[in-house]
Protein backbone atom coordinates (compact mmCIF):
# COMPACT_ATOMS: atom_id res chain seq x y z
CA UNK A 1 0.00 0.00 0.00
CA UNK A 2 1.40 3.06 -1.21
CA UNK A 3 -0.47 6.26 0.80
CA UNK A 4 -1.59 9.25 -0.14
CA UNK A 5 0.89 11.25 2.41
CA UNK A 6 2.97 14.43 1.11
CA UNK A 7 6.21 14.80 -0.50
CA UNK A 8 9.14 16.59 1.71
CA UNK A 9 8.61 18.92 -1.45
CA UNK A 10 5.43 19.43 -0.18
CA UNK A 11 6.18 19.91 3.58
CA UNK A 12 8.21 22.82 2.21
CA UNK A 13 4.81 24.01 0.24
CA UNK A 14 2.88 23.89 3.56
CA UNK A 15 4.83 26.32 5.01
CA UNK A 16 3.23 29.22 2.79
CA UNK A 17 0.71 28.41 5.58
CA UNK A 18 3.32 29.18 8.48
CA UNK A 19 3.54 32.51 6.52
CA UNK A 20 0.47 33.55 6.25
CA UNK A 21 -0.28 32.98 10.09
CA UNK A 22 3.49 34.94 10.64
CA UNK A 23 1.69 37.85 8.12
CA UNK A 24 -1.48 38.31 10.22
CA UNK A 25 0.09 38.36 13.21
CA UNK A 26 2.48 41.18 12.09
CA UNK A 27 -0.18 43.10 10.30
CA UNK A 28 -2.93 43.21 12.88
CA UNK A 29 0.40 43.65 15.54
CA UNK A 30 -0.31 41.18 17.56
CA UNK A 31 3.23 40.78 18.52
CA UNK A 32 3.00 37.03 17.61
CA UNK A 33 4.78 36.65 15.11
CA UNK A 34 8.25 35.24 16.39
CA UNK A 35 6.50 32.63 18.83
CA UNK A 36 4.53 31.64 15.57
CA UNK A 37 7.65 30.82 13.61
CA UNK A 38 9.31 29.36 17.24
CA UNK A 39 6.37 26.95 17.08
CA UNK A 40 6.12 25.68 13.40
CA UNK A 41 9.49 25.44 13.73
CA UNK A 42 9.52 23.70 17.21
CA UNK A 43 7.21 21.12 15.67
CA UNK A 44 9.09 20.68 12.65
CA UNK A 45 12.38 19.56 14.65
CA UNK A 46 10.21 17.58 17.05
CA UNK A 47 7.99 15.71 14.63
CA UNK A 48 11.43 15.03 12.74
CA UNK A 49 13.44 13.91 15.28
CA UNK A 50 10.27 11.66 16.62
CA UNK A 51 10.06 10.47 13.10
CA UNK A 52 14.20 9.12 13.16
CA UNK A 53 13.70 7.79 16.49
CA UNK A 54 10.74 5.74 15.50
CA UNK A 55 12.15 4.51 12.12
CA UNK A 56 15.19 3.34 14.63
CA UNK A 57 12.81 1.59 16.70
CA UNK A 58 10.51 0.01 14.52
CA UNK A 59 13.96 -1.57 12.49
CA UNK A 60 16.10 -2.27 15.38
CA UNK A 61 14.46 -2.43 19.08
CA UNK A 62 12.10 -5.90 18.58
CA UNK A 63 9.42 -5.74 21.52
CA UNK A 64 12.03 -4.91 24.52
CA UNK A 65 12.76 -1.57 22.74
CA UNK A 66 9.12 -0.97 22.72
CA UNK A 67 8.86 -1.93 26.17
CA UNK A 68 11.43 0.48 26.51
CA UNK A 69 9.50 3.50 25.00
CA UNK A 70 6.58 2.87 26.63
CA UNK A 71 8.11 2.87 30.20
CA UNK A 72 9.87 6.23 29.20
CA UNK A 73 6.17 7.87 27.97
CA UNK A 74 5.33 6.40 31.58
CA UNK A 75 8.00 8.49 33.44
CA UNK A 76 7.01 11.69 31.25
CA UNK A 77 3.46 11.42 31.88
CA UNK A 78 3.87 10.56 35.33
CA UNK A 79 5.92 14.03 35.80
CA UNK A 80 3.38 15.78 33.91
CA UNK A 81 0.38 14.79 35.55
CA UNK A 82 2.15 14.97 39.19
CA UNK A 83 3.28 18.71 38.59
CA UNK A 84 -0.08 19.23 38.06
CA UNK A 85 -0.52 18.44 41.73
CA UNK A 86 1.63 19.86 43.42
CA UNK A 87 0.77 20.03 46.89
CA UNK A 88 -0.70 16.82 46.98
CA UNK A 89 1.84 14.55 49.05
CA UNK A 90 3.94 12.06 46.73
CA UNK A 91 1.92 13.47 44.05
CA UNK A 92 5.08 12.14 41.50
CA UNK A 93 5.04 8.79 42.97
CA UNK A 94 1.55 8.67 42.53
CA UNK A 95 0.65 10.12 39.30
CA UNK A 96 3.49 8.04 37.77
CA UNK A 97 1.76 4.68 39.38
CA UNK A 98 -1.29 5.30 38.03
CA UNK A 99 -0.40 5.84 34.31
CA UNK A 100 1.53 3.06 34.90
CA UNK A 101 -0.91 0.86 36.18
CA UNK A 102 -3.74 1.87 33.80
CA UNK A 103 -0.95 1.02 30.51
CA UNK A 104 0.32 -2.37 31.95
CA UNK A 105 -3.63 -3.52 32.93
CA UNK A 106 -4.95 -1.66 29.24
CA UNK A 107 -1.81 -2.86 26.79
CA UNK A 108 -1.61 -6.15 28.98
CA UNK A 109 -5.66 -7.10 28.09
CA UNK A 110 -5.28 -5.66 23.92
CA UNK A 111 -2.18 -7.72 23.51
CA UNK A 112 -3.46 -10.81 25.93
CA UNK A 113 -6.84 -10.78 23.97
CA UNK A 114 -4.85 -10.65 20.48
CA UNK A 115 -6.47 -7.45 19.72
CA UNK A 116 -3.66 -5.57 18.58
CA UNK A 117 -0.51 -7.43 17.00
CA UNK A 118 3.03 -7.43 19.21
CA UNK A 119 4.31 -5.26 16.18
CA UNK A 120 6.66 -2.80 17.29
CA UNK A 121 4.84 -0.45 14.69
CA UNK A 122 1.88 -1.14 16.82
CA UNK A 123 2.84 -1.23 20.43
CA UNK A 124 4.69 2.23 20.46
CA UNK A 125 1.24 4.38 18.46
CA UNK A 126 -1.35 2.43 20.59
CA UNK A 127 0.88 2.65 24.11
CA UNK A 128 1.13 6.24 23.56
CA UNK A 129 -2.35 6.99 23.24
CA UNK A 130 -3.30 5.22 26.08
CA UNK A 131 -0.95 6.65 28.06
CA UNK A 132 -1.97 9.95 27.17
CA UNK A 133 -5.23 9.13 28.08
CA UNK A 134 -4.25 7.66 31.34
CA UNK A 135 -1.95 11.33 31.62
CA UNK A 136 -4.74 13.29 31.61
CA UNK A 137 -7.38 11.05 33.38
CA UNK A 138 -4.69 11.15 36.91
CA UNK A 139 -3.90 15.04 36.15
CA UNK A 140 -7.80 15.72 36.76
CA UNK A 141 -8.25 13.54 39.36
CA UNK A 142 -5.35 14.20 41.26
CA UNK A 143 -6.03 18.24 40.72
CA UNK A 144 -10.05 17.54 41.47
CA UNK A 145 -8.14 15.51 45.05
CA UNK A 146 -6.44 18.16 46.63
CA UNK A 147 -9.14 20.87 45.93
CA UNK A 148 -11.50 18.56 47.61
CA UNK A 149 -9.63 17.61 50.05
CA UNK A 150 -8.29 21.47 51.09
CA UNK A 151 -11.87 23.08 50.44
CA UNK A 152 -13.68 20.21 52.38
CA UNK A 153 -11.07 20.23 55.21
CA UNK A 154 -14.17 20.81 58.02
CA UNK A 155 -16.60 18.21 57.02
CA UNK A 156 -13.44 15.63 56.56
CA UNK A 157 -12.48 16.77 60.17
CA UNK A 158 -15.40 16.68 61.48
CA UNK A 159 -16.19 12.67 59.94
CA UNK A 160 -12.94 11.89 61.55
CA UNK A 161 -13.78 13.73 64.80
CA UNK A 162 -16.56 11.04 64.72
CA UNK A 163 -13.73 8.23 65.13
CA UNK A 164 -14.43 7.16 61.48
CA UNK A 165 -11.07 5.71 59.56
CA UNK A 166 -9.58 8.41 57.02
CA UNK A 167 -10.80 6.32 54.20
CA UNK A 168 -14.64 6.16 55.09
CA UNK A 169 -14.13 10.40 55.86
CA UNK A 170 -12.86 11.11 52.58
CA UNK A 171 -15.20 8.38 50.56
CA UNK A 172 -17.39 10.94 49.46
CA UNK A 173 -14.69 13.75 48.19
CA UNK A 174 -13.19 10.45 46.58
CA UNK A 175 -16.34 10.02 44.71
CA UNK A 176 -16.69 12.86 43.03
CA UNK A 177 -13.09 13.85 42.22
CA UNK A 178 -13.83 10.32 40.50
CA UNK A 179 -16.81 11.55 38.43
CA UNK A 180 -15.04 14.69 38.03
CA UNK A 181 -12.08 13.08 36.60
CA UNK A 182 -14.20 10.57 34.20
CA UNK A 183 -16.76 12.69 32.55
CA UNK A 184 -14.05 14.10 29.75
CA UNK A 185 -13.40 10.26 28.39
CA UNK A 186 -17.37 9.14 29.16
CA UNK A 187 -18.55 12.19 27.21
CA UNK A 188 -15.66 12.01 24.31
CA UNK A 189 -16.84 8.15 23.93
CA UNK A 190 -20.33 9.31 23.48
CA UNK A 191 -19.43 11.89 21.20
CA UNK A 192 -17.21 10.23 19.13
CA UNK A 193 -17.69 10.52 15.48
CA UNK A 194 -20.26 13.26 15.56
CA UNK A 195 -18.50 16.12 16.65
CA UNK A 196 -15.07 14.69 16.43
CA UNK A 197 -13.27 12.09 13.94
CA UNK A 198 -10.57 10.97 15.84
CA UNK A 199 -6.98 10.78 14.88
CA UNK A 200 -6.40 7.15 14.74
CA UNK A 201 -9.10 6.94 12.19
CA UNK A 202 -8.48 10.22 10.23
CA UNK A 203 -5.30 8.70 9.92
CA UNK A 204 -6.18 5.26 8.18
CA UNK A 205 -8.72 6.93 5.92
CA UNK A 206 -5.67 9.77 4.72
CA UNK A 207 -3.36 6.34 4.13
CA UNK A 208 -6.21 4.80 2.28
CA UNK A 209 -7.92 2.30 4.11
CA UNK A 210 -11.81 1.95 4.06
CA UNK A 211 -13.71 3.91 6.54
CA UNK A 212 -15.24 0.62 7.51
CA UNK A 213 -11.98 -1.00 8.33
CA UNK A 214 -10.69 2.00 10.02
CA UNK A 215 -14.16 2.35 12.55
CA UNK A 216 -13.01 -1.15 13.72
CA UNK A 217 -9.55 0.28 14.82
CA UNK A 218 -11.57 3.51 16.19
CA UNK A 219 -13.93 1.09 18.26
CA UNK A 220 -11.14 -0.53 20.23
CA UNK A 221 -8.80 2.98 20.89
CA UNK A 222 -12.41 4.57 22.60
CA UNK A 223 -13.04 1.43 24.61
CA UNK A 224 -9.18 1.06 25.55
CA UNK A 225 -9.34 4.74 26.30
CA UNK A 226 -12.46 4.62 28.44
CA UNK A 227 -11.04 1.77 30.22
CA UNK A 228 -7.13 3.39 30.40
CA UNK A 229 -9.03 6.79 32.26
CA UNK A 230 -11.18 4.96 34.67
CA UNK A 231 -8.05 2.61 35.74
CA UNK A 232 -5.60 5.89 36.04
CA UNK A 233 -8.36 7.38 38.07
CA UNK A 234 -8.72 4.76 40.66
CA UNK A 235 -5.18 4.43 40.96
CA UNK A 236 -4.91 7.52 41.06
CA UNK A 237 -7.44 8.79 43.81
CA UNK A 238 -6.91 5.33 46.10
CA UNK A 239 -2.73 6.27 46.36
CA UNK A 240 -3.08 9.81 46.72
CA UNK A 241 -6.08 9.34 49.31
CA UNK A 242 -4.25 7.05 51.32
CA UNK A 243 -1.18 9.60 50.95
CA UNK A 244 -3.56 12.65 52.16
CA UNK A 245 -3.82 10.85 55.81
CA UNK A 246 -1.40 9.78 58.10
CA UNK A 247 -1.52 7.18 60.12
CA UNK A 248 -3.46 8.99 63.26
CA UNK A 249 -6.04 9.23 60.53
CA UNK A 250 -5.10 12.66 60.12
CA UNK A 251 -5.41 15.02 56.98
CA UNK A 252 -1.97 16.59 56.24
CA UNK A 253 -1.27 20.02 55.65
CA UNK A 254 -2.46 21.13 52.36
CA UNK A 255 -2.11 24.41 50.56
CA UNK A 256 -4.93 26.43 50.09
CA UNK A 257 -7.36 26.30 47.54
CA UNK A 258 -6.31 28.49 45.22
CA UNK A 259 -6.18 27.35 42.64
CA UNK A 260 -2.19 28.42 41.43
CA UNK A 261 -1.49 25.33 39.66
CA UNK A 262 0.47 27.33 36.71
CA UNK A 263 3.81 27.80 36.88
CA UNK B 1 5.50 26.98 85.99
CA UNK B 2 5.23 23.80 87.72
CA UNK B 3 3.49 25.84 90.56
CA UNK B 4 -0.07 24.88 88.85
CA UNK B 5 0.28 21.12 88.92
CA UNK B 6 1.13 21.48 92.65
CA UNK B 7 -2.25 23.80 92.89
CA UNK B 8 -4.37 21.47 90.95
CA UNK B 9 -7.57 21.97 93.30
CA UNK B 10 -10.58 19.58 93.70
CA UNK B 11 -9.99 16.21 94.39
CA UNK B 12 -10.92 15.01 91.13
CA UNK B 13 -8.76 12.74 89.34
CA UNK B 14 -6.72 13.77 86.79
CA UNK B 15 -8.13 13.55 82.91
CA UNK B 16 -6.03 14.69 80.60
CA UNK B 17 -2.14 16.07 81.32
CA UNK B 18 0.22 18.50 79.02
CA UNK B 19 3.55 18.08 79.68
CA UNK B 20 5.57 21.04 78.03
CA UNK B 21 3.91 20.71 74.53
CA UNK B 22 4.93 23.14 72.16
CA UNK B 23 2.75 23.62 68.71
CA UNK B 24 4.78 24.84 65.71
CA UNK B 25 3.23 25.62 62.36
CA UNK B 26 5.04 26.91 59.43
CA UNK B 27 7.14 29.73 61.41
CA UNK B 28 4.47 30.33 64.04
CA UNK B 29 4.50 29.08 67.97
CA UNK B 30 1.46 27.98 68.66
CA UNK B 31 2.02 26.61 72.02
CA UNK B 32 5.12 27.61 73.97
CA UNK B 33 5.91 24.42 76.75
CA UNK B 34 2.09 24.28 78.16
CA UNK B 35 1.82 22.34 80.87
CA UNK B 36 -1.25 22.07 82.31
CA UNK B 37 -3.63 19.55 83.92
CA UNK B 38 -7.67 18.61 83.59
CA UNK B 39 -9.43 17.21 85.77
CA UNK B 40 -12.36 14.62 85.31
CA UNK B 41 -16.01 14.96 85.95
CA UNK B 42 -16.10 18.74 85.45
CA UNK B 43 -15.98 21.31 83.00
CA UNK B 44 -12.87 23.44 82.61
CA UNK B 45 -12.85 26.89 80.68
CA UNK B 46 -10.43 27.57 77.79
CA UNK B 47 -10.03 31.49 77.81
CA UNK B 48 -8.19 33.91 75.84
CA UNK B 49 -7.96 35.88 73.07
CA UNK B 50 -8.38 34.66 69.41
CA UNK B 51 -5.18 33.26 68.23
CA UNK B 52 -4.02 32.49 71.73
CA UNK B 53 -3.82 28.60 71.17
CA UNK B 54 -7.19 27.65 72.42
CA UNK B 55 -8.25 25.39 69.35
CA UNK B 56 -4.60 24.43 68.84
CA UNK B 57 -5.12 22.45 72.59
CA UNK B 58 -8.24 21.77 72.06
CA UNK B 59 -7.14 19.82 68.77
CA UNK B 60 -4.32 18.06 70.54
CA UNK B 61 -6.79 16.32 73.38
CA UNK B 62 -8.31 14.33 70.25
CA UNK B 63 -5.22 13.79 68.73
CA UNK B 64 -6.57 15.82 65.52
CA UNK B 65 -3.22 17.73 65.97
CA UNK B 66 -0.32 16.23 67.57
CA UNK B 67 2.45 18.58 69.56
CA UNK B 68 6.03 19.26 68.05
CA UNK B 69 7.31 18.58 71.32
CA UNK B 70 5.82 17.69 75.10
CA UNK B 71 3.47 14.72 75.15
CA UNK B 72 -0.46 14.83 76.17
CA UNK B 73 -1.64 12.35 78.51
CA UNK B 74 -5.48 10.97 78.94
CA UNK B 75 -6.11 9.33 82.46
CA UNK B 76 -2.15 9.65 82.63
CA UNK B 77 -1.66 7.17 79.13
CA UNK B 78 0.02 8.90 76.35
CA UNK B 79 -2.63 10.06 73.56
CA UNK B 80 -0.15 8.01 70.86
CA UNK B 81 -0.57 4.59 72.80
CA UNK B 82 -3.87 4.31 72.21
CA UNK B 83 -5.99 3.59 69.21
CA UNK B 84 -7.14 7.35 67.86
CA UNK B 85 -10.64 5.72 66.44
CA UNK B 86 -11.16 4.32 69.38
CA UNK B 87 -9.86 7.70 71.13
CA UNK B 88 -12.06 10.09 69.05
CA UNK B 89 -15.38 7.91 70.04
CA UNK B 90 -14.15 8.85 73.69
CA UNK B 91 -12.84 11.85 73.44
CA UNK B 92 -15.83 13.76 70.88
CA UNK B 93 -15.26 17.57 69.44
CA UNK B 94 -17.69 19.83 68.24
CA UNK B 95 -16.19 22.39 66.07
CA UNK B 96 -17.39 26.10 66.09
CA UNK B 97 -19.32 26.35 63.19
CA UNK B 98 -21.31 23.29 62.77
CA UNK B 99 -20.82 20.96 59.78
CA UNK B 100 -23.33 18.87 58.47
CA UNK B 101 -22.67 16.08 56.47
CA UNK B 102 -26.09 14.29 55.06
CA UNK B 103 -29.11 16.22 53.75
CA UNK B 104 -31.54 14.11 56.80
CA UNK B 105 -31.66 14.74 60.73
CA UNK B 106 -31.45 10.74 61.39
CA UNK B 107 -28.86 10.44 58.39
CA UNK B 108 -27.04 12.77 60.19
CA UNK B 109 -26.89 10.91 63.64
CA UNK B 110 -26.04 8.10 62.12
CA UNK B 111 -23.09 9.46 60.59
CA UNK B 112 -20.47 7.99 63.05
CA UNK B 113 -22.58 5.21 64.00
CA UNK B 114 -24.59 3.93 61.30
CA UNK B 115 -26.64 0.95 63.28
CA UNK B 116 -28.22 4.02 65.75
CA UNK B 117 -31.85 3.22 65.87
CA UNK B 118 -34.58 5.32 65.72
CA UNK B 119 -35.22 5.76 69.66
CA UNK B 120 -31.89 6.17 70.14
CA UNK B 121 -31.10 9.06 67.99
CA UNK B 122 -34.62 10.71 69.44
CA UNK B 123 -33.32 10.35 72.34
CA UNK B 124 -30.29 12.59 71.22
CA UNK B 125 -32.20 14.73 69.65
CA UNK B 126 -33.80 15.49 72.99
CA UNK B 127 -30.89 15.67 75.08
CA UNK B 128 -29.79 18.66 73.24
CA UNK B 129 -33.33 20.10 73.15
CA UNK B 130 -34.88 19.36 69.82
CA UNK B 131 -37.89 17.65 69.33
CA UNK B 132 -38.11 14.12 67.72
CA UNK B 133 -40.18 15.15 64.92
CA UNK B 134 -37.05 16.61 63.44
CA UNK B 135 -35.66 12.99 62.59
CA UNK B 136 -37.46 13.00 59.54
CA UNK B 137 -36.76 15.98 58.67
CA UNK B 138 -34.11 17.25 55.85
CA UNK B 139 -31.22 19.00 57.41
CA UNK B 140 -30.81 22.10 55.10
CA UNK B 141 -33.81 24.27 56.32
CA UNK B 142 -31.87 23.97 59.63
CA UNK B 143 -31.41 27.38 61.76
CA UNK B 144 -27.59 27.95 62.71
CA UNK B 145 -28.47 26.85 66.22
CA UNK B 146 -30.39 23.92 65.59
CA UNK B 147 -27.15 23.12 63.43
CA UNK B 148 -24.79 23.45 66.22
CA UNK B 149 -27.49 21.40 68.51
CA UNK B 150 -27.73 18.04 66.47
CA UNK B 151 -23.88 18.54 65.48
CA UNK B 152 -23.44 18.20 69.39
CA UNK B 153 -26.27 15.39 69.16
CA UNK B 154 -23.92 13.75 66.18
CA UNK B 155 -21.11 13.82 69.16
CA UNK B 156 -23.03 12.08 71.47
CA UNK B 157 -24.25 9.64 69.59
CA UNK B 158 -21.10 7.56 69.96
CA UNK B 159 -21.43 7.89 73.71
CA UNK B 160 -18.39 9.78 74.63
CA UNK B 161 -16.64 10.25 77.87
CA UNK B 162 -15.24 13.45 77.29
CA UNK B 163 -16.80 16.60 75.28
CA UNK B 164 -14.76 19.20 73.41
CA UNK B 165 -16.82 22.53 72.61
CA UNK B 166 -14.88 25.24 70.73
CA UNK B 167 -17.18 28.16 71.28
CA UNK B 168 -20.07 26.31 70.92
CA UNK B 169 -22.35 28.88 71.66
CA UNK B 170 -20.82 32.01 69.57
CA UNK B 171 -23.26 32.30 66.79
CA UNK B 172 -26.28 30.94 68.25
CA UNK B 173 -29.66 32.75 69.62
CA UNK B 174 -30.08 32.64 73.18
CA UNK B 175 -32.66 29.58 73.17
CA UNK B 176 -29.68 27.34 71.63
CA UNK B 177 -27.26 28.40 73.73
CA UNK B 178 -28.95 27.73 76.91
CA UNK B 179 -30.37 24.65 75.49
CA UNK B 180 -26.30 23.47 74.61
CA UNK B 181 -25.26 24.78 77.89
CA UNK B 182 -28.27 22.68 79.96
CA UNK B 183 -26.01 19.68 77.17
CA UNK B 184 -23.36 20.02 78.71
CA UNK B 185 -24.13 20.40 82.21
CA UNK B 186 -26.11 17.06 82.20
CA UNK B 187 -23.17 15.39 80.16
CA UNK B 188 -21.38 16.32 83.37
CA UNK B 189 -23.93 15.26 85.80
CA UNK B 190 -24.13 11.89 84.37
CA UNK B 191 -20.29 11.43 84.69
CA UNK B 192 -19.02 12.91 81.62
CA UNK B 193 -16.13 15.68 81.33
CA UNK B 194 -15.93 19.30 79.45
CA UNK B 195 -13.27 21.49 77.86
CA UNK B 196 -14.99 24.49 76.61
CA UNK B 197 -13.68 26.81 74.58
CA UNK B 198 -15.97 30.32 75.56
CA UNK B 199 -15.52 33.77 75.19
CA UNK B 200 -18.47 34.66 77.37
CA UNK B 201 -17.72 34.87 80.80
CA UNK B 202 -21.32 34.67 82.17
CA UNK B 203 -21.28 31.23 80.26
CA UNK B 204 -17.62 29.76 81.98
CA UNK B 205 -19.42 31.59 85.16
CA UNK B 206 -22.52 29.11 85.15
CA UNK B 207 -21.07 26.02 83.73
CA UNK B 208 -17.15 25.79 84.38
CA UNK B 209 -15.56 25.09 87.98
CA UNK B 210 -11.72 25.82 85.99
CA UNK B 211 -10.60 28.74 83.97
CA UNK B 212 -7.31 28.54 81.75
CA UNK B 213 -6.80 31.66 80.26
CA UNK B 214 -4.11 31.43 76.95
CA UNK B 215 -1.98 34.09 75.82
CA UNK B 216 0.31 33.78 72.99
CA UNK B 217 1.23 30.22 73.94
CA UNK B 218 0.92 30.29 77.27
CA UNK B 219 -1.08 29.84 79.68
CA UNK B 220 -1.05 32.92 81.83
CA UNK B 221 -3.69 32.12 84.49
CA UNK B 222 -5.69 28.98 86.19
CA UNK B 223 -8.42 29.94 88.31
CA UNK B 224 -11.72 29.09 89.49
CA UNK B 225 -14.35 30.84 87.51
CA UNK B 226 -15.35 34.90 88.71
Amino acid sequence: MNPAVPTWAGVAASLALVAAAVAIAWRQRLHLAREITIAAARAGAQLAAVGAILLLVFQHAGLAGAAGWLAIMVLIAGQVAGRRARGLPRALPVATAAVAAATAATMGTLLVLGVISTQVRVVIPVGGMIVSGAMAATAVTLTRLREEAAAARPAIEARLCLGLPADRAFAPHMHAALRTALIPAIDSTKTVGLISLPGAMTGLILAGVSPLTAIRYQIVVMYMLLAAAALAALTAARLAAHALFDDAHRLRPLPAPAGKDHR
Amino acid sequence: MKGWQDRITSGEPVLFSLELVTVRRGGTLLLDQVTCQIPAGTCTALTGPSGSGKTTLLRLLNRLDDPDAGRVCLYGRPLPDRDVLALRRQVALVAQAPVLLTGQVLDELRAGQPGLGEQDAAGLLEQVSLPATMLARGTAGLSGGEAQRLCLARALAAGPQVLLLDEPTSALDSVSAHAVEQTAKSFIAAGGSVVLISHDTGQTRRIASQVLALRDGHITTRKEPP
